[in-house]
C-alpha cells in the first residue's frame, strides 16, 4: 500500500482538515510538488545545497564511552553538525526551492524553539525570499537568540499572544497570514504534520537522514531511536527502514513533567485522535475536543500533535511510542556532554535519555540514535533548570 | 423525506417577499451562557431570519481577532457540546427560527455518533464545519443524513470554476460564499469581485446564496443584498459585545439597534 493515499490519508489518519480559502491553494502545491518530486533537475539542486551548504551527508559518530556503558553499539547521526544546528534545514532547502520554482517569494513559517524558524529565515537570505515567522510570545522569551539570529538573517519576527503563546498558536496565526495572501505566498511548514502535501513533502525531505544512515553503517541497524515532537527528524531517520521488519523503531515524546500530571506534551502516550491544523491524527484534547496546552522544557517538542504518519504506524505498532520526562532528559543532556564531549538540543537529550529505560533490550545490538540538533540554543533553558533544581546537577 | 428543512422554508418566502436574509453570527457562552441567550433573542426579535451560532474552539484558525476574543471570553467556563445542544433548545422554545451550528471539527469528531443524535434533539436545521471541505465530509455526512439538517458548505474567492461545480453538486439549503480571502472580521471596504462570483454561483445552482466575512455595515449589506439571498454579520455583532463588556444591557441595546437596522435594508 502506498502512503500517504491519493487523498493524503495514512489509514484514518492525516487528510485536509482545512478552510475552503486554502484548499485550492494546498491542492495546487499537491499538483506542482507531484510533478516535480521525479525530476532529475530538482533533485540535483536539492543534492548540492546538502552537500556544499547544508554540509551533508552528516557523520555517523560511534559514540564509543555511550556504547561502553550500554554494552551496545550506539551511533549517533550527527544532525547537530548541519548547518544552522539541527536537522530543520534539509526541509527548508527542498521547500525553498519548490517555492521558488512555483514563483513565490514570500514565505511565512511556524516556530517553536526557533529551530524552524532560523532554519527558515536562512533559506531565505539563500534564495533571496521575503521571511515572515510566527512564535508563540512564551517561546519568543525561551529563545531570545534564536529570534535574534532570525533577525540578522532577514527576518521578521511575529510574536503570537494568543492561546497558550506556543507552537500550536504559531501554526493557528501562520495559516491565518496565509489564508489572507495565499496569493503570494509560500507557507513552509516545519514538521511532518499539517494538510496533505505537507506531510509527504517532509518526510521526502527529511529521508536523506536515514538514507545516509542505511549507507554509513553498512549493516543493518537493530534499534533506531528519535524524540518526536511533529515527526520530521523520526520519519526522517525511519522511513527508508520500514521496509526491513527487523529493525525496531523508537518514537520518543516528550514527557514533561509525567505523563500522569497532564503536563506533557505525549500526543500519542497521553492523547487520542482528533482534528487540527488540516490534519487527523493523535492530540492532546479534552473530553469536548478543544485543543490541552503541551508541556515541555523542549520548546520543539511542546506540541499537541504530531504528524499523522506517526499516528498510524503507532497504531500499527511499527514505531513504538514511549515518553521520558524533562529531568530525563536533562540527566541524557549532561551525560553526553560529559561523556562524549556534544552538548545535544534538549529535544535530541530526550531520545539519548531512552537508553537507560531500554537498557537490558539494548546489550550487545545495534543502535543509531537520531542526534536532531545541537544544545547551544538551550544553555540559558539549562542553567536556569540546574539553578532551581542543583540536586539535578551531574 | 416528508418534513421540509425550515432553512428551505425561510429562503422560499423570502423569494416571494422579494428580501434577503439576515443571519446574524454570534458565539454561545459570550460573555456567558445567558446573556448570550439574551442577545441571540434579540438578535430574533430585531430582525433575524437565521441564527448562526459558534461553538466556542480552542484554536480558531479561520477567525480574525474579534471571534477569537469571543471564544476565549466563552471559554472561561468549560462549554460542552452537550451546554451548546440545551442553548439550541431554549433558544427554540423562544422562536423556532432555523438554527445553524458553526465549529471546528474536533468538537463535533470526538462525539462520533452522539453528534448528530445531540443535533437532531436539540432542533439544529444546519451545521457548517469551518474546516471540513467536502472532501473529507463523508462521515458527518453520513451520520446527519437521515436527521433533516443540512451541511452548509463554503465557496471562497479562490475556488475556481470545476470546484465551484462540485461543491455546489453537494449543497443544500444555502451556500456560504466568503467575501474575503482572509480570515473573518469586520472591515470597510469589500472585494469587487463578490458580485461577479455570486453572479457565477447562480449560473451554475439555483440554491441561495449567502455572504458573509467582513460585512460591517448597512451599507454593504444593502449593496450585497441587492445579488445575495442572505447577508451574514458576526464580527460586528461580537464587537459590540467586546465594547460593552462589562454593561450587558448596552450590549443588548447596541445589538438591538443594528440588527433593526441592517434588517430594515434588506
Ligand atoms: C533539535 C530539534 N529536534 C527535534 C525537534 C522536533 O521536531 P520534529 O519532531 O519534527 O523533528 C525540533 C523542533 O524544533 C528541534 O529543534
Amino acid at each position: 500500500m502506498q502512503l500517504p493515499d491519493n487523498n493524503g490519508h495514512f489509514g484514518e489518519y492525516g487528510g485536509r482538515y482545512i478552510s475552503e480559502t486554502l484548499m485550492p491553494a494546498v491542492i495546487e502545491l499537491e499538483q506542482f510538488y507531484k510533478k516535480i518530486r521525479n525530476d532529475k533537475e530538482f533533485i540535483k539542486e536539492f543534492n548540492y545545497y546538502l552537500k556544499n551548504y547544508v554540509g551533508r551527508p552528516s557523520p555517523l559518530y560511534f559514540a564509543k564511552r555511550l556504547s561502553d556503558i550500554y554494552k551496545s553499539d550506539i551511533f549517533l547521526k550527527r544532525e547537530d553538525l548541519n548547518h544552522t544546528g539541527a536537522h530543520k534545514i534539509n526541509n527548508t532547502i527542498g521547500q525553498a526551492l519548490l517555492a521558488v520554482k512555483m514563483g513565490k517569494r514570500r514565505i511565512i513559517a511556524e516556530t517553536g524553539a526557533g529551530q524552524h524558524g532560523v532554519a527558515t529565515a536562512t533559506v531565505c537570505a539563500l534564495f533571496n525570499l521575503e521571511c515572515e515567522v510566527f512564535m508563540g510570545k512564551k517561546d519568543v522569551e525561551r529563545q531570545k537568540q534564536n529570534v535574534f539570529r532570525m533577525e540578522l538573517l532577514g527576518a521578521k519576527v511575529n510574536p503570537v499572544e494568543s492561546g497558550s503563546q506556543t507552537l500550536k498558536d504559531a501554526m493557528n496565526e501562520a495559516l491565518r497570514d496565509w489564508i489572507t495572501n495565499i496569493k503570494t505566498t509560500y507557507y513552509m511548514i516545519g514538521t511532518v504534520a499539517g494538510p496533505h502535501p505537507y506531510p509527504l513533502i517532509v518526510r521526502d525531505f527529511q529521508s536523506v537522514i536515514g538514507k545516509e544512515v542505511l549507507k554509513q553503517l553498512k549493516k543493518l541497524p537493530d534499534i533506531l531511536i528519535a524524540c518526536v515532537g511533529g515527526g520530521s527528524n523520526a520519519i526522517g531517520l525511519f522511513y527508508p527502514f520500514f521496509k526491513y521488519p527487523q529493525v525496531k523503531m523508537y518514537g520518543v515524546e516528550a514527557g514533561g513533567c509525567g505523563i500522569e500530571t497532564g503536563m506533557h506534551a505525549a500526543s500519542i502516550s497521553g492523547g487520542a485522535p482528533g482534528v487540527l491544523h488540516g490534519n487527523k491524527t493523535y492530540l492532546l484534547q479534552d473530553e469536548f475536543g478543544r485543543i490541552a496546552d503541551a508541556h515541555s522544557i523542549a520548546a520543539g517538542l511542546d506540541y499537541p500533535g504530531i504528524g499523522p504518519e506517526h499516528s498510524y504506524f503507532a497504531d500499527k505498532k511499527r514505531i513504538i511510542f514511549a515518553s521520558v520526562t524533562d529531568d530525563e532528559a536533562v540527566w541524557a543532556f549532561q551525560k553526553l556532554c560529559r561523556l562524549e564531549g556534544i552538548i545535544p538540543a534538549l529535544e535530541s537529550s530526550h531520545a539519548v535519555a531512552y537508553l537507560e529505560k531500554i537498557k537490558k533490550e539494548i546489550k550487545g545490538k545495534t543502535v543509531v540514535i537520531n542526534l536532531s540538533g545541537r544544545g547551544d540554543k538551550d544553555m540559558h533553558t539549562i542553567s536556569e533548570y540546574l539553578s532551581s533544581n542543583t540536586n539535578k546537577k551531574l | 423525506m416528508s418534513k421540509e428543512n425550515k432553512i428551505d422554508t425561510v429562503f422560499n418566502r423570502l423569494k416571494t417577499e422579494n428580501k434577503t436574509a439576515f443571519i446574524p453570527f454570534i458565539s454561545i457562552g459570550d460573555p456567558d451562557i445567558d446573556t448570550s441567550l439574551e442577545i441571540a433573542k434579540t438578535l430574533i426579535k430585531n430582525g433575524a431570519d437565521i441564527i448562526e451560532l459558534g461553538f466556542p474552539f480552542s484554536d480558531p484558525m479561520a477567525d480574525g481577532k474579534v471571534i477569537q476574543k469571543s471564544y476565549e471570553r466563552a471559554l472561561k467556563r468549560k462549554i460542552s457540546m452537550e451546554d451548546a445542544f440545551s442553548f439550541i433548545k431554549k433558544l427554540k422554545a423562544y422562536r423556532d427560527i432555523p438554527v445553524i451550528l458553526f465549529t471546528y471539527y474536533n468538537p463535533v469528531f470526538v462525539l462520533g455518533e452522539k453528534f448528530a443524535e445531540g443535533a437532531k434533539n436539540a432542533g439544529i436545521d444546519g451545521i457548517l464545519v469551518v474546516d471540513l471541505p467536502p472532501e473529507e465530509s463523508a462521515e458527518l455526512t453520513r451520520s446527519i443524513q437521515d436527521k433533516n439538517i443540512y451541511q452548509i458548505y463554503l465557496i471562497a474567492p479562490t475556488t475556481g470554476n470545476e470546484r465551484m461545480k462540485r461543491i455546489l453538486s453537494y449543497a443544500k439549503g444555502f451556500v456560504y460564499y466568503v467575501s474575503v480571502t482572509g480570515v473573518t472580521g469586520a472591515r470597510k471596504g469589500l472585494p469587487e469581485t463578490i458580485k461577479s462570483k455570486v453572479k457565477e454561483i447562480k449560473e451554475i445552482s439555483s440554491i441561495p446564496v449567502g455572504v458573509g466575512f467582513g460585512i460591517s455595515s448597512k451599507e454593504q449589506a444593502r449593496d450585497i443584498g441587492k445579488c445575495a439571498d442572505a447577508v451574514i454579520i458576526g464580527s460586528k455583532i461580537i464587537q459590540f459585545i467586546e465594547d460593552d463588556i462589562n454593561d450587558k444591557p448596552a450590549i443588548i441595546r447596541r445589538i438591538a439597534e443594528f440588527s433593526f437596522d441592517i434588517k430594515s435594508n434588506l
